[in-house]
């Protein structure tokens, strides 16, 4: 049909508009701190045959591929044969997931007894069983890091409130009063995203909804194609590395070469180190995303709808067995970190074509710090995800003490800790003084939470990552810093590796500090002012730059 | 007399009333020292400062000493290893794309915030004193030499227990006592250690210049004979004395849009309406409102210019489609309106100003329902020539022609602006169909039908002058005050028990103040519990009326949560989870006397019978009629445009528009 550009104006606001209160409402309802307070999820809305036409822009990691997710599910079980309350859930990552945490849900949307569409969540959960609570950073394969979800149909009247769906993942979780919450939270947002698209097939018409979703993807594409048309064609090649694998002490090196043809781009992984023994291997969907990301934020205006669409101009492969597309059954929880090396790695690559649009490397890394304890009321897990500083851009520094440009979570309130959790206390909170890297404009600063264990019997996991290796600058820009964790003990300091586990004792001070984001272009550029104000405020201290 | 001020960036407005004597006007605002422009206003509606009994005013001076970063000189002090409360934020960008991402910049700069040894832990513990050697001898020195207006106080844990909070505070007044200070736990008591310091950072950055403002203000007038009440409004749709004010002053942030809210409700209950979506259209922006049994919906916090501000406020939703938003189409393709606009600079093309891009206004100029020689009243004479080449790019864009372009602009700006009334009804639990619309502003009246139809609304109330409701609201506001108080209960046998003793003392303290500030006569009080199931970090807000305290049950609260839960989340009420309260909102309001009635300023302007007005595909001929000329029951069938002095109605085939007993016009669509 041919659709009136002002219906079609209004109606791909309104879906966006649908996608958003799905992603607030998720967050607002939510149970744990890595949903509620961290906002660790995202919500979309799909076409009837699965495609990405709307997000809640919370998380770019879990956006860039839900509709690839949504797949496997509609192999197993065809659209047409769903019903009404029918719903998928999975959370493989050899199945097309991401990690086991990430756990996506998605119900079809009916009108007039025709699927419309789906409504999509996912959200990080908490604990999902597996070796330790909340993480298992000695995880050998991905059995040991949770309860794993293929693909599977699931019914809302017969295996939900009660029924077999959810008791199997309450009989697995250690926390099921938030983890099982989250998941209520999830299938309201699906319930809102799915009222949302009714209204609009009942206002304007399914036939006149599905031509705008179909348009919407188109416009999408036509953006990304314009945008990439303004790149140089050429190969790009860009690399940067994660520390190791947690074991040993060997860099694990991220190879990408773009290549920009016309209004296409391409990025092959090849050259990227082997897949590891341990939890960083990313699965492939992750490095989807982690691509998509970076070519998205680095050629495009922020306001194009990330959605199937803007993925088609873009093609990206990686080698099978190699840490960006592992073999069943590597652990892949820890793929943030070779998924932000992924985004280094373009960036650096795009630097060279289009060095005005790019950032430098910041400190990338999602640190995730948990602190657990068994009490006789059960466990209580403290999971924060901590980011770090940015890299600076040819216009800009890199912003202080913020998430990774993958991820978006929200840090949790010192108040809000100290009425939930009664074994550790928050004794620091602080930026680091003299960790960006110096540049015309210099990276963001990184920053510190330091604890005091206040009972015994307490765990502490972590993965993090550039604790041996500082992010390198552009066009001259001197290196951001490294991150570290250490517990103090008495007069002892045990310093931790960046993947690790260890019990901790009532009176232990424990510190987790993360760095800061690399600089952009030559330092000897940077203006006096900038300088004047960054010693004045402590961002570098007076002797340091001396 | 009572008399409403309302200084907004383009123009002061100004309402008086003396019985049967209903004065309005607009004057240009005078952004470097708004108290002229003020002044010039009463010189404009042609009354003696002497006369005034009783002067409400609202500003935007407090929101552009944010805005414009012209706040005070400021110190933050916090607890011990928290100094960068302020820049940590809360970890997250507000554009998860944008690589040139910066955080939203505080009030204070990092080398004013200073740290004390102390800590006290959420249950009220100490569990490090707070360490007076240290604040003798390193931060008040510090604070002496830093030749600060005002110090921000914010220690973890005072909403809980404000004590060390106190004690600092009398440290410091003691070695300093020039020194203005705000203290977190008077400001905004309630938890989340960076919502809560920068409230009150905010509080301490304006404080002064309110003051400043206020003091040259109340002497100008007082030089011109003013002996009346002087009040100043609140985003809390309350008033407040001036001198109550100045403790205050962070509560004075956008005050203009909350008074207009006020006026829409005191205007709408003169027909028996309390039911209400409001929207104040003016040139850059839309402000939507959604009020239930005559009360506006409230919003525990807001902010300004991306920082967060923890006091209770109108729950007021902005979106960028005001008659200077700018049409355009992206490089996508797609038509857009806003959230760019022209601006009073150059303004619409139609102005005649050098501006060539499209606007909502030139749209409106080109379809007919604005008449080029009746704007403002006839004082500007709008280039109907400029509007149309302005469409006439998007028209060749869109393969359609100039009326086409225009109508398809009309439609977008209307779309936008009922997506910001989905988002305070449909999205919050309310039907819209169920509430009247209530248009205001200077561009709202005009596009108030087409909106209706678009959310299913059948019913319109137009209040007379809607370019000025914001003034009358001023002037018709309430004494008020509202607080929030952070106090985690489980909902068990004991919660009443704590809610009764919570609003106990608020209600006390609360009366005492009134009474010393003058404020006699009957006290009203109200009370909202913010609840939530164990374990989730936002609330929903559940109403208490305070004369049923007494009989209040857990399971009564429960119910009442569980509901409001479900009315907006679509879940809530599986078994087995527990429900606690976060919070109370306490308000006390002292409320006016019934307002003298409102009518329309009449216009000179002599009007053709009809107007030529495209409505779809066809050129109709719209009845034109002079607002004030339309009598009590007199009723116009549409099409028709209605001119006013500072806005117009358009009354779309199918409606129907009439002036009922009350002042205000009643327009009901064709299924009513």
């Amino acid at each position: 049909m041919t659709l009136d550009p002002v219906d079609y104006a209004i109606i791909s606001q309104a879906i966006i508009a649908a996608a958003r209160e799905m992603g607030a409402k998720l967050v607002r309802s939510a149970f744990s701190t890595v949903l509620r307070e961290a906002r660790d999820g995202s919500a979309a809305l799909l076409d009837a045959k699965g495609n990405t036409i709307a997000q809640a822009e919370l998380i770019p990691m879990q956006l860039g591929t839900i509709g690839h997710i949504f797949q496997p599910c509609a192999r197993l079980y065809p659209i047409e044969s769903l019903e009404e309350d029918d719903f998928f859930a999975i959370n493989d990552p050899y199945s097309g997931g991401q990690h086991l945490q990430d756990v996506f849900l998605f119900h079809p949307i009916f009108f007039g007894g025709k699927v419309i569409g789906f409504s999509a969540s996912v959200a990080h959960h908490l604990d999902l069983g597996g070796g330790s609570p909340g993480l298992n950073p000695h995880a050998a394969d991905v059995y040991a890091e949770g309860l794993i979800i293929p693909p599977m149909k699931w019914n809302m009247k017969r295996d939900w409130h009660g029924g077999n769906f959810e008791r199997l993942l309450r009989a697995n979780v250690r926390v099921p009063h938030q983890t099982m919450g989250d998941f209520d939270a999830q299938m309201a947002a699906n319930a809102i995203g799915a009222a949302r698209l009714r209204e609009l097939a009942a206002r304007y018409g399914a036939d006149k909804l599905t031509a705008v979703m179909a348009a919407l993807q188109d416009y999408s594409e036509a953006r990304m194609r314009a945008a990439i048309s303004r790149v140089p064609d050429g190969v790009y090649h860009g690399e940067d590395m994660v520390d190791d694998d947690g074991i040993s002490e060997a860099p694990l090196p991220v190879r990408v070469a773009v290549t920009v043809k016309g209004d296409t781009i391409a990025l092959d992984f090849a050259g990227t180190a082997p897949q590891v023994g341990t939890n960083l291997n990313a699965p492939f969907a992750s490095t989807i995303s982690a691509a998509l990301s970076a070519v998205k934020a680095a050629l495009t205006s922020p306001d194009i709808p990330f959605n199937a669409g803007a993925a088609r101009p873009v093609s990206i492969s990686a080698p099978h067995g190699s840490l960006l597309n592992p073999r069943h059954p590597a652990p892949v929880r820890a793929r943030m970190e070779a998924c932000f090396r992924a985004w280094n790695a373009t960036m650096k690559a795009l630097s060279l074509a289009v060095p005005g649009q790019v950032m430098a490397p910041g400190f990338d890394t999602t640190t995730v710090g948990v602190l657990s304890h068994l009490g006789p009321d059960g466990w209580s897990v403290y999971l924060e995800i901590y980011g770090g500083g940015l890299g600076a851009t040819a216009e800009s520094d890199g912003c202080d003490a913020v998430d990774g440009p993958l991820s978006n979570c929200s840090n949790t309130p010192v108040e809000a800790l100290d009425q939930d959790f009664s074994f550790f206390r928050v004794l620091e909170y602080s930026l680091r003084a003299d960790s960006a890297g110096d540049g015309a404009h210099r990276g963001g600063l990184g920053f510190l939470r330091r604890f005091e264990i206040i009972r015994d019997d307490v765990q502490i996991a972590l993965y993090s990552d550039r604790f041996r290796h500082a992010p390198q600058g552009l066009f001259g820009g001197a290196p951001g810093s490294t991150g570290y964790c250490e517990i103090l003990r008495g007069g002892e300091t045990i310093r931790l590796k960046s993947k690790d586990k260890a019990p901790l004792r009532k009176g232990d001070i424990v510190t987790i500090a993360v760095g800061g984001g690399a600089g952009y272009g030559d330092p000897a550029l940077r203006s006096a002012a900038l300088r004047a104000a960054d010693r004045a405020d402590g961002a570098v201290t007076a002797l340091q730059n001396a | 007399m009572r008399v409403g001020i309302e200084v907004g960036g383009t123009f002061t407005d100004i309402v008086a009333v003396d019985g049967s004597r209903v004065e309005v006007a607009k004057v240009p605002s005078t952004p470097h020292s708004p108290d002229i422009g003020a002044y010039a206003a009463i010189g404009a509606a042609g009354i003696a400062a002497a006369d005034i009994a009783d002067l409400v005013h609202g500003s935007t001076v407090a929101t552009n000493a944010i805005l414009e970063r012209k706040g005070a000189r400021i110190a933050f002090v916090t607890s011990q290893g928290f100094r960068d409360i302020l820049f940590l934020q809360r970890h997250d960008r507000r554009n998860i794309y944008d690589l040139r991402y910066a955080k939203p910049a505080p009030p204070v700069a990092r080398r004013d915030c200073f740290e004390v040894p102390e800590r006290v832990d959420g249950a009220g513990n100490i569990i490090l004193p707070l360490d007076e050697t240290s604040i003798r001898g390193a931060l008040i020195p510090a604070l002496a030499a830093g030749n600060y207006d005002a110090v921000a106080i914010c220690l973890l844990s005072a909403y809980a227990a404000p004590d060390h909070e106190r004690r600092l505070r009398a440290l410091i007044a003691e070695a300093l006592p020039g020194l203005r200070i705000a203290c977190s736990h008077a400001v905004a008591r309630e938890f989340r250690e960076f919502e809560r310091a920068s409230t009150t950072a905010l509080s301490a950055y304006v404080q002064p210049v309110i003051d400043r403002y206020l003091d040259r203000f109340e002497a100008t007038l007082a030089a011109a004979g003013f002996a009346g009440h002087f009040s100043v409004m609140q985003s809390n749709g309350g008033r407040l004395p001036a001198v109550a004010m100045r403790q205050t002053a962070i509560t004075a942030l956008f005050s203009g849009p909350a008074a207009g809210v006020v006026g829409a409700i005191r205007q709408a209950a003169r027909s028996g309406r309390g039911n209400l979506i409001t929207f104040d259209m003016g040139g850059t922006s839309t402000d939507v409102s959604l009020v239930v049994d005559g009360e506006a919906a409230m919003a525990p916090e807001t902010e300004i210019d991306g920082l967060p501000i923890r006091t209770p406020v109108l729950d007021i939703v902005s979106v960028g489609a005001g008659g200077g938003s700018l049409v355009w189409i992206d490089d996508g393709g797609m038509l857009r309106v806003g959230p760019r606009s022209a601006g009073a600079i150059p303004g619409p093309a139609c102005y005649g100003r050098g501006g060539t891009e499209p606007t909502v206004t030139d749209a409106h100029l080109v379809r007919g329902t604005i008449r080029a020689d009746a704007f403002l009243g006839g004082a500007m004479t709008l280039d109907v020539a400029a509007a149309h080449a302005a469409f006439a790019p998007i028209a060749a864009r869109l393969g359609t022609d100039i009326q086409g372009a225009a109508a398809a602009a009309i439609r977008l700006a209307v779309a936008n602006i009922v997506r910001a009334m989905q988002l305070v009804s449909t999205e919050r639990g309310r039907d819209p169909r169920d509430y009247a619309l209530l248009p205001f502003g200077g561009a709202g009246p005009l596009l108030a039908a087409e909106i209706a139809d678009e959310l299913g609304v059948r019913e319109i109330l137009v209040p007379p002058n809607p370019g000025v409701i914001s003034a009358l609201g001023l002037l018709s506001a309430d004494f008020m005050k509202a607080i929030g108080v952070t106090r985690r209960t489980a909902l068990d046998a004991a919660a009443p028990g704590v809610l009764r003793e919570i609003f106990a003392r608020f209600q006390q303290e609360a009366t005492a103040e009134f009474r010393a500030l003058g404020l006699e006569g009957a006290l009203d009080f109200a009370l909202t519990a913010d609840m939530r199931f164990v374990g989730q970090a936002f609330e929903i807000p559940v109403d208490i009326d305070p004369a049923e305290l007494p009989n209040l049950t857990p399971t009564g609260l429960a119910a009442a949560f569980t509901a409001a839960h479900h009315r907006v989340y679509f879940h809530g009420g599986e078994p087995g989870r527990r429900v606690e309260i976060v919070g109370l909102r306490c308000t006390i309001r002292r409320r006016l006397e019934a307002l003298p009635e409102f009518r329309e300023r009449p216009t000179s302007l002599v009007r053709p019978a009809g107007v030529t007005v495209r409505v779809g595909a066809a050129d109709v001929t719209a009845a034109l009629r002079d607002a004030a000329g339309l009598a009590a029951g007199e009723s116009v069938a549409g099409p028709a445009l209605i001119e006013g002095y500072s806005s117009s109605i358009w009354v779309p085939p199918g409606w129907r528009a009439e002036r009922d007993p009350n002042g205000n016009i009643l327009m009901r669509g064709a299924a009513a």
